[in-house]
C-alpha cells in the first residue's frame, strides 16, 4: 500500500509540475507579498482624505500636522479642483467653513468631521485598544487571511480540477481500475500533494506578510484552518472535475463556487454589511475560523466537528464519482 | 481459467445488457469474443477484469469464485491492453512504463526497454513524451503497459485498431509469444481477420446473449457448402465451373485444357457472424 502510494504521490507531484502549477503557486506568492507590502499596508497607512486650510489669520494654532495650509481662496479652489476627495476649511471669516466637493451625504459628513477633527487633535477621544495587535499588524493580519483564503478557495480549486481533467482527458483514470492499488489511494495522492502544496504556500504567505515573530506564532492554529478549507476545495474540486462533462462546464461551476459563494462571506467578514443567512453559509465559518486562527482567537469544538463531517461527506461523494468513472465505456 | 455460467448484468433495474451467458477459457487458450457495439462484450471484459460488479450468475478466475478474487493478487495476475492507449502524453513511453510497472513486485516485472525494443518502438522516442507519438507508437507503449507485469491472463481489447498492417502482424507474433508463455488471452475484436489468425476458440454475441462458441475453423466448415470453384481455359476460352469438393478426389471432372485458379467457397468468420446474429459487425 505505501510503494502504491508513493509512486502516485510521485506521478502527482510530476503532474503539477508539467502543468505549471508549482510556477503559478510562486508567482502568485510573490504578487500576493508586493500587494501587501508595497501598496496594501502604505495605503492603509496614508490619511483618508488630504485637508486644505485657509487660514489667514492664524487663528488654528493647534493644527494636526496633517493639515495642508493654502494662502488664498483661489489656491484652496485650485487645489480640491485637482483633489476632489479632498476637504477645504476656511478660517478667514472666523468661524471654520467647510468647503468640499458634494458627494454622498453620508460620506460628506464623515469628511467633514475628520477635516474638523484635524483642526483639535487633542480633543478628539482616544479608542481603548482591544488586543495586542498594532494597527499594521492587524492591517497585515487581515490582508493575509484574505489572500490566503482566495488561494485556497479559487486558485487550489482550479489547480487540482485541472489535473483531473487532464488525467479524465487521457483516459488514465480507466488504467488505474486494473492495477494492483487501493483505488482511494488514488485520490488520497492527490489530496496529499494538493494539502502539502497549500500549507507550504501558507506559511510562506503568513511568515512573509505577518513578519516572521507574529506569523511563527499564530502559524499552528493557521495551518490547522488551512488543512481544513484545502481538504474542502480540493474534494469540490475532484467531485466537479469528476461530474462535469469538460473544463467549459467546469469555468461555470468555478464561477459560481469562487464568485458567488465567496463574495457575500467576504462581505459579510470584512464590511458592515451582514446577510441574516450568512450563518447558514459553510464558507463563512471556514473563513472566519481563518481570521481567527490570524487573530488567535477561540475556535469552538463544534466547528471542527462540522469540517470533520464535511470532509468526510465530500470524500464520500467524491470516491462514488470516481468509481463510476473508472466504469465508464473505454 | 474462466469459468463462466448463467452471467447476467442489469444497468439500472430495467436494461438487461447480458442474459446469461455460458462459457470457459482454458489455461493457455486465445479466446476471442466477437460482437457488434452495444453487444455485451465490453460488459463482459468489464466485470471479467473487476470493473463492474452486481452481477447475477457464477463467474470464476484462477479457480476462484469472481468476489473473492478482485483483491490486489488478482489485479497482479492480469493485464490488461484498453481500446484506446490511455498513457500520460506528458511522459515518455519509459517514464509511463515504469510508473504503471511500480505498482507490482519487482520480481514479476519484465525489463521495460527489452519489451519496447520487442514491440518496435522507435528508439528515438523513447525519452520524448509520448503526446508526440503516433497513434501506432502509442498503441505499442500501451501493449507494453499490458505485458510489463509478465500476466498470467491478459485482456486485450481491439489489439490491432490503429495500426498499420505490419504493425497488426507483429502484434499478433507477440500475442502468439504470450501464448507459448503459457498466458491465456481473452481477446475483444470487431478485427475478423485477427480472430480467425489468432484465437483457438470464438464466441459471437449478440444482444447480450453468445450465440455461437467454436473454433473459426469449424465455424466456417459447419457452414460450408462444400464446394469448389474453377477457373479454367478450354480452347482458348477463359471459363468457371463450381463442383462439389469431393468431386476433386478423382481429379478435374471435366475437359480443360489449363486450370488458372481454385477457390473453395468456404464463407468467412464475418459470413458466419452474419448468419447467427443477423447483424454486421460495425
Amino acid at each position: 500500500m505505501g510503494k502504491g502510494f508513493c509512486a502516485l504521490f510521485k506521478k502527482d507531484c510530476r503532474m503539477l509540475m508539467s502543468g505549471k502549477f508549482f510556477l503559478m503557486a510562486i508567482g502568485f506568492l510573490i504578487l500576493y507579498t508586493a500587494y501587501v507590502n508595497l501598496g496594501y499596508i502604505r495605503f492603509m497607512q496614508m490619511p483618508p482624505y488630504n485637508v486644505y486650510l485657509y487660514d489667514p489669520a492664524g487663528t488654528q494654532a493647534e493644527k494636526s500636522p496633517l493639515v495642508q495650509t493654502v494662502f488664498s481662496m483661489e489656491n484652496m479652489d485650485a487645489v480640491l479642483l485637482s483633489d476632489a476627495n479632498g476637504v477645504g476649511l476656511d478660517a478667514s471669516a472666523g468661524e471654520v467653513q467647510v468647503v468640499l466637493y458634494k458627494g454622498a451625504e453620508h460620506i460628506d459628513r464623515h469628511r467633514a468631521d475628520y477635516a474638523l477633527s484635524l483642526l483639535r487633535p487633542s480633543a478628539s477621544p482616544a479608542p481603548e485598544v482591544l488586543g495586542t495587535n498594532t494597527p499594521e499588524q492587524k492591517a497585515r493580519k487581515e490582508i493575509t487571511c484574505e489572500l490566503l483564503f482566495f488561494e485556497l478557495a479559487a486558485v487550489g480549486f482550479l489547480g487540482i480540477a485541472a489535473v483531473l481533467f487532464k488525467e479524465k482527458g487521457m483516459g488514465v483514470i480507466r488504467v488505474h481500475a486494473i492495477l494492483p492499488v487501493q483505488k482511494d489511494l488514488f485520490l488520497l495522492s492527490k489530496l496529499a500533494v494538493f494539502l502539502l502544496s497549500d500549507l507550504a504556500f501558507a506559511v510562506l504567505l503568513t511568515l512573509l506578510n505577518v513578519g516572521l515573530t507574529d506569523g511563527a506564532a499564530v502559524l499552528p492554529a493557521v495551518l490547522l484552518q488551512t488543512a481544513i478549507l484545502s481538504l474542502m476545495m480540493a474534494l469540490v474540486g475532484l467531485l466537479c472535475a469528476l461530474l462535469l462533462k469538460d473544463f467549459r462546464q467546469f469555468t461555470l461551476a468555478y464561477l459560481v463556487i469562487a464568485i458567488f459563494a465567496a463574495t457575500p462571506v467576504f462581505l459579510s467578514a470584512n464590511t458592515s454589511i451582514k446577510f441574516d443567512w450568512i450563518g447558514c453559509h459553510p464558507f463563512y465559518h471556514v473563513y472566519m475560523g481563518l481570521k481567527n486562527a490570524y487573530f488567535g482567537a477561540d475556535i469552538s469544538l463544534a466547528c471542527y466537528v462540522g469540517a470533520v463531517g464535511i470532509i468526510v461527506l465530500l470524500f464520500l461523494a467524491v470516491r462514488r464519482a470516481f468509481h463510476r468513472e473508472i466504469g465508464k465505456e473505454g | 481459467m474462466i469459468e463462466v455460467k448463467n452471467l447476467t448484468f442489469f444497468y439500472g433495474k430495467d436494461k438487461q445488457a447480458l442474459h446469461g451467458l455460458d462459457f470457459t477459457v482454458e489455461d493457455g487458450e486465445i479466446f476471442g469474443f466477437l460482437g457488434p457495439n452495444g453487444s455485451g462484450k465490453s460488459t463482459t471484459q468489464k466485470i471479467l477484469t473487476g470493473i463492474l460488479k452486481g452481477h447475477g450468475g457464477k463467474v470464476s478466475l484462477f479457480g476462484q469464485d469472481i468476489s473473492a478474487a478482485y483483491g490486489q493478487e488478482f489485479f497482479q495476475k492480469i493485464g490488461v491492453l484498453f481500446e484506446f492507449p490511455y498513457l500520460y502524453a506528458n511522459l515518455s513511453a519509459v517514464d509511463n512504463l515504469n510508473y504503471f510497472a511500480s505498482f507490482y513486485p519487482r520480481e514479476q516485472r519484465r525489463d521495460v526497454g527489452e519489451l519496447l525494443d520487442a514491440l518496435e518502438f522507435k528508439p528515438d522516442f523513447l525519452k520524448k513524451p509520448v503526446s508526440s507519438c503516433s497513434k501506432g507508437m502509442r498503441q505499442r507503449v500501451s501493449l507494453a503497459r499490458a505485458l510489463v507485469s509478465n500476466p498470467r491472463l491478459l485482456f486485450l481489447d481491439e489489439p490491432t485498431s490503429g495500426l498499420d498492417p505490419s504493425g497488426a502482424v507483429l502484434f499478433r507474433r507477440i500475442i502468439e509469444q504470450e501464448r507459448k508463455k503459457g498466458t491465456t488471452v481473452f481477446v475483444t475484436t470487431h478485427n475478423m481477420v485477427d480472430a480467425d489468425l489468432l484465437c483457438d476458440r470464438v464466441a459471437f454475441i449478440s444482444n447480450g446473449n453468445i450465440v455461437a462458441l467454436d473454433t473459426p475453423k469449424n465455424l466456417k466448415e459447419k457452414n460450408s457448402n462444400h464446394r469448389v470453384v474453377i477457373d479454367y481455359l478450354y480452347q482458348g476460352q477463359r471459363e468457371t465451373k463450381t463442383i462439389k469438393a469431393l468431386e476433386l478426389e478423382a481429379g478435374i471432372p471435366f475437359a480443360h485444357n489449363e486450370i488458372i485458379s481454385i477457390h473453395s467457397q468456404e464463407p468467412t468468420l464475418e459470413d458466419m457472424f452474419i448468419q447467427y446474429t443477423g447483424r454486421g459487425l460495425s
